[in-house]
């Protein structure tokens, strides 16, 4: 019986962008791995992100992204810091062009994928923000 | 409390971070758990908590999501504790519940907080009581608890819950026998959901008529339709939950509530229990139910159930009825007469009163029933001895058990 | 196998086989067994004693016949060939005008409009994020957007495919657009592109956000209006590209569309309408995968059952009821973002599965689909390779070329059993509304793309360029994003306002309230206001939104 509570990821979609074939590959890679998953359906809108990653006290966000949908998530970034939600950890998957990817990493995004990216690579990648938020947060026990 | 124990001050005063993090050091159980179930503790009792449980796929969290519309329509905040099972595997789980109650995502008045089952037996999830807690000192009028829908989550729901609503979707089957099984004790009400389906007609009789087999009728739980797609038989449905009284019940008989857990850990921690597939319905200090489904292993061999299962299940809820005061006691005489046949399939419930009690002896009597026409089956008489040694079994989730009453 | 091969032979045949049987293993062994896609066990060789042409009759038919194996038309691309039906969308109206003039000068003769995904949302493009707009398609928000964006076009002559889900706004202004030019509605022919509610509920491709159920309804007023008042429209256009591309095997994607297809028929002759005036406007859309010989078994297998569904389950008396009409788009997943110009390889093969397959219309990707919309350069070779293989390879010459193959024949049976299996499934859970309500599809298809991506991350999956034969590649050498020019966009949200000032308030919302009034009747025609509510000036996201609060909000069921 685990007495800390596994990582909890939310992977969502946040722009126009309607497929999720990769990003629903994740969430069940994340489950099968031993992770907490909340999988939304896409066209979330920021407000209704954020919300949800404070009331589930959410380790880590999943972006996925197609199109232009990237170009929205550094008003993600400032939605969350502005709720005090900053240390949430956020990654984005997806078709990110290489200059963006700077602008994206720059707003706070901790980590980008591109599509062709290892499913464990995705994995291993989340699990060490989640531990890397709670290490932050000091031990509860 | 250390830097991130969140302040009881914003608790109280709903700040959703706060109540998230609190949440989470529940969940966490260590320190910070003990801290804040201490401080929330003086501030229950004024939210309305409202158990939803029913078989998978019963349409549960369409229903929940009716409930909230027309709770928010009235101006009321709400918090739901939605339940989704782990995976025994690997211990992952996917959240899904929430997301079937989409259109309140942005509402700011509604909280909705996921736990995973995470292994408990119970159907719901180890902290969900003191999440519960935390959302009622936080000031949310109504607290709605949504069950993973399967095992004894109606036990649970009983203990946690101040109105117990059972969902039962028409077409149901087989389920209608488990549900008559000894959850006539717990619903305060059954709702009969997506009942615009042609078998919505015949569940709704079904229950009616099993609920007109009781004792006291006039005690008899409402059953309620709806269609939440429409949303049909919500708004009766809020109306009937505005004029429960029961706020608070929960806490409030705190004697029985220790010995409902008492009996709850030791029914589990009972091996010949699980062996034979006994389920704990109900408990209370002195008494206890518990129900049996007959199947392949409590078959004779003239194909009906062994006279010896149906005294196990006697004896069983005896044994759980005597011991509920803390005090180890033994069956030292008992006898059973049987007055009916059963077949497999069928669905047993053993109920066990106190009939007298001193320091040395207690007299217990049990009936067993059949769930489906309640037709009485057996009974059960015994005289056991009171040990005067404390009962000690391990909680179900390895906490050590409450100390003994008196 | 009804006539026997005389006993000689048939001996004969049988040592021949064994002999070769044995020459393969001494040679190769005993490899382990190949599979396709949906499953189905794919062997070395395939001789006449897995097919023998015996059936003929029954199993395949002559183009024309039924059970249309061999195609739905008599001539098919002897006669016409297929429409080259490319898909355009992007920025404002005015873009997508000037693209659509340019694809008609290179032969295109057909046109297709994709909306920008606001619109897909339910939205106008003042509700959203202004960096979304118009990157994926073409925004257009009212009449005069549409009036705009098919300037100089002669609607009434050209066949035009609206992507178009539900409320299927982009027609009812293509309808008011046709009424202020004086076209009469009998003269537009085209599809309402993609408006399969269920598909995208599934595969979560823009579906706009109703309550299934709302959304059930608009599809049958829908079909029931264009059946009578724009009678050479095809109003459904039943999807499985979306689910193939969301990870079903091409069985399953099969399989799903016509249970889709089954519920959508039986709604229509529920609500009184004829199968032999619905049917034969009821089209296909498909994903093609370049997995070659499986598509081409995928698609005649489906035109058989379909035949068979036609005839038998929906009790259409009309051969043309009974024809397999579908458009295929070569498949965006099977493209790679590494060394893109390798695409234009797998497009090539995927446009023949098509070819071979008998599609009626074939969408061909840019390389660059991977990136976005395509740019200029990729949209041109996209056309040229089906000139090229129509004109150069000359894959049209012969109608069914493939029938007749023992493995062909064989596949396309063998996936025959799987799709009716699957369809089977679907019945047992009460139809395909049903089984998507309780996400038992979702789960097959989740299921699917799960095992695929394991394979290919473990090797088991070849993709060229990423799990093997891969380069090292500078990421500056990738094609650059075309964004839609902002400053345009920023002047058509001006437009936009001052088209919603200057039109009459007092008509909208006339309008509107029919839409609500239609939409609690219950038995009135939804679309019909819809269209008048188009002709009265209102935006699609009012339209959208009026829709939404009478028929409730709805999401799609998403199961991992």
């Amino acid at each position: 019986m685990q007495l800390e509570r596994p990582p909890k990821v939310i992977i969502t979609k946040i722009g126009f962008d309607g497929h999720d074939r990769g990003s629903r590959v994740i969430a069940a890679c994340l489950r099968d791995a031993g992770m907490e998953v909340i999988y939304t359906p896409p066209w979330q809108e920021i407000p209704t992100v954020v919300k949800l990653a404070m009331e589930e006290d959410a380790d880590v966000i999943g972006i996925s992204s197609l199109a232009t949908d990237h170009l929205i998530v550094p008003r993600l970034m400032d939605a969350l810091r502005d709720a005090g939600l900053a240390d949430i950890q956020v990654i984005v998957g997806g078709i990110v062009p290489a200059k963006d990817e700077k602008v994206l990493l720059a707003a706070g995004v901790a980590h980008v994928f591109h599509p062709g990216a290892a499913l464990d690579d995705v994995v291993t990648a989340v699990r060490a923000l989640a531990a890397a938020r709670r290490a932050r947060q000091g031990a509860s026990a | 409390m250390n830097a991130e124990t969140p302040p009881l001050e914003a608790i109280l005063a709903g700040d959703r971070r706060a109540v998230a993090r609190a949440i989470t050091a529940l969940e966490n159980d260590g320190n910070t758990a003990h801290t804040v179930r201490a401080a929330v503790a003086a501030h229950v009792g004024r939210a309305h908590v409202v158990g939803v449980t029913g078989p998978p796929g019963g349409g549960k969290s369409t229903l929940v999501s009716g409930l909230i519309k027309q709770l928010r329509g009235r101006g009321h905040t709400v918090a739901v504790v939605a339940v989704d099972p782990s995976s025994p595997f690997t211990g992952g789980a996917v959240l899904g519940d929430r997301i079937r109650m989409g259109e309140h995502q942005a509402d700011e008045g509604v909280f909705i907080r996921s736990l995973a089952s995470r292994g408990h037996l119970g159907g719901l999830a180890r902290p969900a009581t003191d999440v519960v807690d935390v959302f009622d000192a936080a000031g949310y009028h109504t607290v709605i608890v949504e069950t993973v829908g399967a095992g004894q989550s109606e036990v649970e729901v009983a203990r946690i819950a101040d109105t117990r609503l059972v969902v039962c979707p028409p077409g149901l089957g087989d389920d209608v026998q488990a549900i008559k099984a000894g959850v006539l004790e717990i619903a305060d009400a059954f709702v009969v959901s997506k009942a615009d389906l042609p078998d919505a007609q015949r569940t709704e009789n079904e229950l009616l008529s099993m609920l007109s087999l009781r004792r006291s009728p006039a005690a008899n739980p409402p059953v309620l339709r709806t269609i939440a797609t429409t949303g049909e038989g919500l708004r009766e449905l809020v109306d009937w939950l505005e004029q429960r009284t029961q706020r608070g019940s929960r806490h409030a008989s705190t004697e029985h509530q220790a010995a409902r857990d008492l009996v709850g850990s030791s029914i589990a921690a009972d091996g010949y229990a699980r062996h034979l597939g006994f389920e704990l319905v109900a408990a209370a200090r002195g008494t206890a139910t518990v129900r049996m489904r007959v199947g392949p292993q409590h078959v004779n061999f003239n194909g009906r159930c062994h006279g010896g299962a149906i005294f196990s299940l006697a004896d069983m809820a005896l044994g759980l009825a005597c011991n509920s005061h803390g005090t180890i006691a033994a069956l030292i005489d008992g006898n059973i007469s049987i007055s009916t046949g059963v077949e497999p399939g069928d669905w047993l419930v053993a109920h066990a009163i106190e009939v007298s009690r001193s320091r040395k002896l207690g007299v217990y009597r049990v009936d067993v029933n059949r769930a489906g026409d309640q037709a009485h089956i057996a009974s059960l008489s015994g005289t056991v001895y009171i040990t005067g040694k404390p009962v000690t079994v391990a909680a179900p989730d390895g906490r050590p058990s409450l100390a003994p009453l008196n | 196998m009804n006539k026997p091969v005389p006993q000689i032979a048939a001996a004969d045949l049988s040592l021949a086989q064994a002999r070769w049987e044995r020459a393969f293993a001494a040679d190769a062994g005993q490899p382990e067994p190949l599979r396709n896609r949906s499953g189905v066990e794919i062997k070395p060789l395939y001789s006449p004693h897995d097919w023998s042409g015996t059936a003929y009759a029954d199993s395949l038919g002559f183009p024309g016949e039924y059970p249309y194996t061999r195609g739905i038309y008599p001539t098919m691309y002897r006669g016409r060939s297929w429409s080259q039906r490319q898909l355009i969308g992007l920025g404002v109206p005015e873009d997508y005008n000037s693209r659509v003039k340019e694809m008609l000068a290179l032969g295109a003769s057909a046109l297709s409009l994709i909306p920008c995904n606001s619109v897909f949302r339910g939205y106008d493009a003042d509700e959203v994020p202004p960096e979304l707009l118009g990157t994926c398609g073409t925004v257009i928000n009212h009449v005069g957007d549409m009036d705009r964006a098919l300037d100089g076009v002669p609607i009434g002559d050209l066949s035009t495919a609206m992507n178009d889900p539900s409320p299927f706004t982009l027609l009812a202004f293509e309808l008011a657009v046709a009424k202020r030019r004086g076209v009469p509605w009998t003269r537009i022919t085209g599809t309402s592109n993609q408006s399969d509610c269920i598909s995208h509920f599934v595969a979560n491709h823009m579906f706009f956000r109703i309550a299934l159920q709302g959304a059930r309804r608009i599809v049958v007023d829908h079909v029931a209006f264009a059946n009578e008042q724009v009678p050479g429209w095809n109003p459904l256009s039943i999807v499985g590209q979306h689910m193939q591309q969301a990870g079903a095997t091409p069985a399953e994607a099969m399989a799903f569309t016509l249970c889709s297809a089954i519920q959508y028929a039986e709604d229509c002759i529920a609500a009184g309408m004829d199968p032999d005036r619905f049917l034969s406007r009821f089209t296909f859309f498909f994903d093609i995968s370049v997995s070659l010989f499986e598509e081409v078994a995928k698609f005649r297998a489906g035109r058989r059952i379909w035949a068979k569904l036609c005839r038998e389950r929906f009790g259409a008396k009309n051969p043309r009821s009974w024809r397999f009409k579908f458009h295929g788009q070569t498949s965006g997943v099977d493209l790679t973002r590494q060394q893109p110009l390798n695409n234009i390889a797998r497009v090539t093969t995927q446009a023949m599965a098509g070819i071979f397959g008998g599609l009626q219309s074939l969408h061909t990707d840019g390389y660059d689909e991977v990136f976005s919309t395509p740019t200029a350069e990729a949209a041109r070779i996209a056309v040229a390779t089906q000139n090229i293989l129509r004109e150069e390879a000359h894959l049209t010459d012969v109608i069914d070329p493939l029938g007749g193959s023992y493995y062909v024949e064989s596949l396309t049976d063998e996936m025959q059993q799987k799709i009716e299996a699957i369809i089977d499934l679907i019945d047992a859970a009460g139809g395909m509304y049903k089984a998507v309500e309780q996400g038992l599809v979702q789960k097959m298809i989740g299921d699917s793309a799960l095992a695929f991506q394991k394979r290919v991350d473990a090797g088991g999956e070849t993709v060229v360029g990423v799990n093997k034969y891969t380069v090292e590649e500078d990421s500056a050498d990738y094609p650059a994003l075309e964004y839609p020019d902002r400053t345009r966009m920023d002047e058509y949200l001006i437009r936009l306002k001052a088209f919603k000032a200057e039109r009459s308030a007092v008509a909208v919302d006339k309008a509107l309230a029919a839409l609500a009034a239609a939409a609690q009747s219950k038995r009135d025609n939804v679309f019909a206001q819809v269209v008048a509510s188009a002709e009265a000036c209102a935006t699609h996201g009012e339209i959208c939104a009026t829709l939404r609060r009478e028929l409730g909000f709805g999401q799609p069921l998403t199961i991992v």
